[in-house]
Formats: structure tokens, C-alpha cells, sequence
């Protein structure tokens, strides 16, 4: 409690000084200028015209824009269903110590472990109309009219994408389930077994609601993260085919890296992150009271 | 004291990295040359370094920095950040057309018409490579090649065993593409995945039936695109997705697949531009290539011979203090000798004695020729014109391509998407 005035001096300041800059510069700095570009009509380089609202205004006109919302939205309740819900069916599963389930958990799991450009371009061949594998089983098989170009069939694409990004997260959320579930000491499931439950009635009435918190968080993780997509998007189709996948993330990297338009792009980055935010605050507020959960 | 010590210190490291920063500019002395361009592969690499090394023999106190960057950034982000910072090139690699108009406007292009009346530049080039170059009746580039973007290349077998010639007009190709596909083969192969290469071919149909200037008027938004000339025009792209002459998958796969399948003989026809030779002499020697320029079209306003290509070049930094300095180095770039050594590395360069008539192939020989006697060249979209119409533009080609859209439909919301670039 003796230090004079004079003792406390520059020196704190100057030893923060280097995370603080390197923080600052790497991710205060772009985010303000990012806000501030997107009052401007500027092309990256030469001159910068103020012009006020004008990119806000004309994001709420571009119907690419507002269209990328939708597929994102579908993208989304597609992916909870896929990703957690068969996670945790997936985690269910495993859990029930048959004879060769960890195996199964390898395999699910397997995808998980494959960088997401690598599944890109993998899945891109499996969908190839031309020589890909599903066309040729199902030509093989007899079923030559349920072939389809997966790839480039406006109405079908989005989905063909969508599977893909579920085939590699539902075995990472059946690991973030099957964690939670080792956890669920042994004794509650002997009585149960006692009681004469069966293993389904052990999974939706024991399983799920001990992990309860779990499902919650992972929902959230898909919802947010779904508007992270982008290397799926951007390998399998570039927002094709006639911008039937077109996702905010792509669409953004074309308006700034392929118009050449950083003010407008700066301010859809504005607007996708306004609109994350409004999520995430409302996804806490829905969240039930803790009260009823399963406590162990 | 601590005080002023932290101060100093801070001051110091503050200093030496100003310094750090500084250091690079060396001799003051020296006058430094510095050329960009898009990146022209090893081999011509090497030619360059060696007309450098010449140059700097003749010229001594300058040195010359070559700066090669990859094509897509180069387009993109790459050539405005060079030009606007503070080491900016003095000669530089640029497209003809829209984007040498560009430049232009921006200051950034030296006029040329006096320099290139002297020596070594006046003999090398003929009156048809400075398409493109030209602004009010002054020249703006030194040409260095030309490429033909967009023709349709069949292969000489299936159309023989099928009786099928090589179509002079629309309705004669429509014809080939009946015969063919009776006879179970895919008539048209096209690899739109990524927009371009249907949106070439198709610019190419819409200047013929609309007229050049319309096509660049619209392309310009001088004009709306929904117009009786433009829905006739996507109404033949439109009828050969109709007639089931092109490949299912046209939106889905990318160029280089849809290569590889007229490679193998899965398609009869394939458009796309002149770069595909060397990709067959590479990947399929055993094919029997031909080509032909797009079909004339009945009643197209335009004119029925044109040549969908671009033209590239050198411009000087109109900025560049080192004018006739920069100039002497595209002569030396542009002479015959030189001019050989790139052909040599595989280049073809515009200038004279860049063709080596014996040793290039037949194909590329008459493409070369195709470009040079056409009486038209048209810009294709995506290097003539705003990139952002030019992705609009064939993102309605292709839904009428991919038979998802009629052309009325795709060419209304074309301009419902451009409307906000008309200010």
C-alpha cells in the first residue's frame, strides 16, 4: 500500500504492451475497420466513397443474399437432426456394450478424423453423375432411375452437401455423448435392469436426461456452427448450382474476392454477424431453468 | 531514472525496426526496373531471365526485377496493390479491353503511339494484334499473345462413323447434334461448374444474334438485358438443353472433368477455348482433334465470323519515371530473337518470329491464324467486362443451360440482380 504515485508508472503499461497490440491488431483492428468499410463503396484499393447506408440498404435487396439465409436456416435444422440427434442415437448405441461396439465407435468416429477439404473432395467424386459411386451402385443394382446429377440438381444439392457434413459431425457429437454417458455411474443402470427395464426404455428415460446439458450445448455448437459452414460449401458446389447452396460465407468470399466489392462485403459480414449474435443471446434466453434436470 | 531507461529502451527497438524496415533500399545509384506479371511457367521464366541478363549487360547501372505472381490473385487483388503501392512496376502484364480501359483511366497506362514507331517495334507487329489496345486512336500495349476463348472442338472419329460434318450454320448443328445423339452419343460435353466456360459460349451465341454493340451495351449496363434479341439468343442455349444435346451434369461438373470426358470419347462436342490442345496432346495423343468456329446463327445481327478471344500484353506505368528506359526493354522483349526463345519455352508470342511455323501443331497454327484474319473479336465477359455483371451474366446463362429456367425468366432476374450496380 506504499506505492507513490511516481512508482507506478509506464512499465506495466509496456510489459501488457506486446499481447495487447498483437491482440489488438489481429482482432480488434479488423473488426472495426470491417465495420467501418461498410460505409464505404470501396474496391480493396483506389479511392473510398462515404455512402452512408447504402450497402446495408442494398444487402436487404439482394435476393442472393437474403436466399442464403434460407439455405442456411434449412443447412441448420437438417444438421441437428443429423449431426446430434443421430449422435446421440449413435452414442446410444455404442454404449450398450454389445460385442464388437468398439469397433463401431472407431468407425463412426473415423470420418471425424479426415480434414473437411479432404471429405470435400471425396464426397465430390462420390457424387460425380458421370463416374461416381452412388450412380454406378444404383445403375448396378437396377435402379438406373433413381440416378441423379447429386451435385447439380438445384433441388437436390443442398441435401446431397447437408448428408456429407452429417456423416463427419455425427460421430464427433456421438463422442461428446458417449463421454458423457461413460460418466452415468453403473448401479443406476443394474436396478434399472432390475426393475425390468430394457435397454430402450434405458436410453430415452436414463441416457438422455442425465445428459440433458450435453444435448443443449451440442445443439447450440451446430446452430452456431452452421454459420461457419463454408469448406463443405465452397469444394462440393461454390454456392451452384444457380445459387441453390449458395451460403452466407460463400456468398460473402464472392462478393469481396470475386466483385471485388470489400465495402458491401464488409457489410454482409456486418449483418451475418448481428444476426449470429441475436442467436446466440436468444438461444440463451430460451434455455430452460436448470431446475428439472437430472442431477447426479 | 527506470523511467527514462524503459523510455530509451522503447525509443531503440523502435528505432531499429524503422531501420529494419528501411534497409532494403540500398544504393541510391542504381536505377531499378521492375516488371509484374502473371506468372508464364518455368520455362518462359527462364527466357525472361535471360532477356533481363542481356538487357542489363547493355544497360549498365540498371538492374531489372521481375515480379511473378499467380493468375488468379494476379487478377484480382494482386496487379491494383502493386500499382498503388509505393515500389510500383514500371512495365506490367494486363489484359486488352475492359481492363486495359481501366488502367487507362486510372493513369496507369503510358501512351504508346510514338514509342512503338521506333526501332525494333515497328517491323515486329502487323496491323491486327493491337485489337483492344486501342483508345481514341491511341496505343496503350505491347502485344504479347492472344488466346482464342471460346470454340467448339469435336472429335474427327465419332463424327466420321456418324456421317457428320462440321457445321457452317445453326440449323446444320442442330442437325449433328440430332445424328449424333440417335446414334446413342452424347452430342455436347460442357464442364459449367464454375460459370465461365458455358458463359463464354454462350457471349459468344448473344453477340452473334444481338449484335456486338448490343452485347456490350448490356454488359455495360447501357441497355437491359431482357430484350427480344437476348431471349432469342438464351432461347438456342435453352433449345439444346431441351433437345437433351447436353450432358445432364453441365452445372455440376467442372471444366477439366468435362475435358476428361471428351478425352474418352463420351461426348462428341466440346466448347471451350483454344487452351484445350495442349491438355489432349498430354492426355488423350491418340485423339483425333478438330474444331470449328461457332455456327452462324440465323438472323444474328452480328458478325457471323467472329472470334471469341482476348488479347494480351505490356503496358508502362504511365507513373513510371523510367519510360524510354521500360520501352528499350520491350523491344528487347519483342524481338525476333527473343521472340524465338519463347516459342522455344513453349510461349506463343504475337511478335514475328514467335511462330515457329515447322514445329507448332496444325491446330494451333490455324487457331493463330483464325485470331489474326477475323474481322471481329469479341471480349468474353469475365476479362472484358465488370466482373460482377459478368458473373450475374453467366449465372443466367447457365440456368438456361441447365434447363432450370426459360430464357425470359433467367434473363429478368438477371437484371433484377444487377439493379443495384446502375447508379
Amino acid at each position: 500500500m506504499n506505492r507513490s504515485k511516481g512508482k507506478f508508472g509506464i512499465s506495466p503499461y509496456l510489459f501488457v504492451a506486446p499481447s495487447a497490440l498483437l491482440f489488438g491488431l489481429t482482432i480488434i483492428v479488423p473488426i472495426v475497420l470491417t465495420f467501418a468499410f461498410s460505409f464505404y463503396d470501396w474496391n480493396g484499393f483506389g479511392t473510398m466513397t462515404f455512402i452512408g447506408f447504402d450497402n446495408y440498404v442494398r444487402a436487404f435487396h439482394d435476393r442472393v443474399y437474403l436466399l442464403s439465409y434460407w439455405h442456411i436456416f434449412i443447412y441448420i435444422v437438417l444438421t441437428v437432426i443429423l449431426e446430434v440427434f443421430c449422435g446421440l442415437l449413435l452414442a446410444g448405441l455404442i454404449t450398450m456394450k454389445r460385442r464388437g461396439s468398439a469397433w463401431f465407435r472407431v468407425a463412426f468416429f473415423t470420418p471425424v478424423m479426415l480434414p473437411m477439404i479432404v471429405v470435400s473432395y471425396l464426397w465430390k467424386f462420390v457424387y460425380n453423375s458421370d463416374f461416381g459411386l452412388i450412380n454406378a451402385v444404383l445403375g448396378s443394382v437396377g435402379l438406373e432411375s433413381w440416378t441423379r446429377v447429386w451435385l447439380g440438381d438445384p433441388k437436390i444439392a443442398l441435401y446431397a452437401v447437408t448428408f456429407v457434413s452429417g456423416w463427419v459431425y455425427a460421430g464427433y457429437y456421438m463422442t461428446i455423448f458417449y463421454a458423457g454417458i461413460q460418466r452415468i455411474p453403473n448401479d443406476i443402470y443394474e436396478s434399472a435392469y432390475l426393475d425390468g427395464a430394457t435397454d430402450r426404455d434405458i436410453f430415452f428415460k436414463i441416457k438422455i436426461p442425465m445428459i440433458r446439458d450435453l444435448v443443449d450445448v451440442a445443439i447450440m455448437l451446430c446452430v452456431l456452427g452452421g454459420f461457419q459452414a463454408f469448406d463443405l460449401f465452397y469444394v462440393m458446389t461454390n454456392g451452384g448450382p444457380y445459387n441453390s447452396t449458395e451460403i452466407v460465407t460463400t456468398y460473402i468470399v464472392k462478393v469481396v474476392f470475386s466483385n471485388m466489392s470489400v465495402g458491401y462485403g464488409s457489410a454482409l459480414a456486418v449483418l451475418m454477424s448481428i444476426v449470429i449474435a441475436i442467436l446466440g443471446i436468444l438461444t440463451n434466453k430460451l434455455k430452460k431453468k436448470e431446475s428439472d434436470a437430472l442431477e447426479y | 531514472m527506470k523511467k527514462t531507461l524503459t523510455v530509451l529502451a522503447a525509443t531503440l527497438i523502435a528505432a531499429t525496426a524503422l531501420a529494419g524496415c528501411s534497409g532494403s533500399s540500398s544504393k541510391k545509384d542504381d536505377i531499378t526496373l521492375r516488371i509484374a506479371m502473371v506468372s508464364p511457367g518455368e520455362g518462359v521464366i527462364k527466357v525472361w531471365e535471360q532477356i533481363r541478363d542481356k538487357y542489363e549487360d547493355a544497360h549498365p547501372g540498371i538492374k531489372v526485377e521481375l515480379n511473378y505472381q499467380e493468375d488468379a490473385i494476379y487478377q484480382s487483388v494482386g496487379l491494383p496493390n502493386l500499382l498503388s503501392g509505393a515500389n510500383a512496376p514500371d512495365i506490367y502484364f494486363e489484359w486488352a479491353g475492359e481492363r486495359l480501359r481501366n488502367r487507362i483511366e486510372g493513369g496507369y497506362a503510358a501512351d504508346l503511339t510514338e514509342a512503338l514507331k521506333q526501332e525494333g517495334f515497328k517491323d515486329v507487329f502487323s496491323e491486327g494484334d493491337f485489337k483492344g489496345m486501342e483508345l481514341d486512336g491511341k496505343t496503350y500495349m505491347i502485344p504479347t499473345a492472344s488466346d482464342v476463348s471460346n470454340i467448339i472442338w469435336y472429335n474427327k472419329k465419332l463424327f466420321a462413323e456418324n456421317g457428320v460434318e462440321p457445321p457452317q450454320t445453326w440449323e446444320q448443328f442442330l442437325e449433328a447434334c440430332e445424328k449424333l445423339k440417335a446414334a446413342g452419343i452424347k452430342p455436347i460435353v460442357s464442364g459449367n461448374k464454375d460459370l465461365w466456360p458455358g458463359g463464354n459460349w454462350i457471349a459468344h451465341l448473344v453477340s452473334r444474334v444481338v449484335g456486338e454493340q448490343a452485347y456490350g451495351d448490356a454488359l455495360q449496363l447501357e441497355q437491359p438485358f431482357n430484350s427480344p434479341d437476348f431471349v432469342a439468343a438464351f432461347g438456342y442455349a435453352r433449345e439444346l438443353w431441351d433437345k437433351g444435346y447436353l450432358n445432364d451434369s453441365v452445372n455440376a461438373i467442372a471444366d477439366d472433368e468435362a475435358d476428361s470426358l471428351f478425352f474418352n470419347g463420351q461426348a462428341a462436342m466440346h466448347p471451350i477455348g483454344s487452351w484445350l490442345v495442349s491438355g489432349a496432346m498430354e492426355s488423350a495423343p491418340d485423339l483425333d482433334l478438330g474444331y470449328f468456329n461457332l455456327p452462324a446463327m440465323p438472323g444474328g445481327k452480328g458478325d457471323q465470323t467472329s472470334v471469341l478471344g482476348v488479347q494480351n500484353g505490356f503496358v508502362i506505368n504511365a507513373k513510371s519515371p523510367h519510360f524510354q528506359l521500360a520501352v528499350d526493354f520491350m523491344a528487347e522483349y519483342s524481338s525476333p530473337e527473343s521472340s524465338k526463345q519463347l516459342a522455344d519455352a513453349g510461349a506463343m508470342p504475337i511478335a514475328k518470329g514467335g511462330v515457329d511455323t515447322e514445329h507448332t501443331d496444325a491446330l494451333s497454327l490455324s487457331l493463330i491464324d483464325m485470331m489474326k484474319s477475323s474481322s471481329m473479336v469479341v471480349s468474353p465477359p469475365d476479362i472484358g467486362y465488370n466482373v460482377e455483371i459478368a458473373n450475374a451474366f453467366n449465372m443466367a446463362v447457365s440456368q438456361v443451360l441447365g434447363g432450370v429456367k426459360t430464357a425470359e425468366e433467367a434473363l429478368a432476374e438477371l437484371d433484377k440482380t444487377i439493379a443495384p450496380l446502375k447508379k
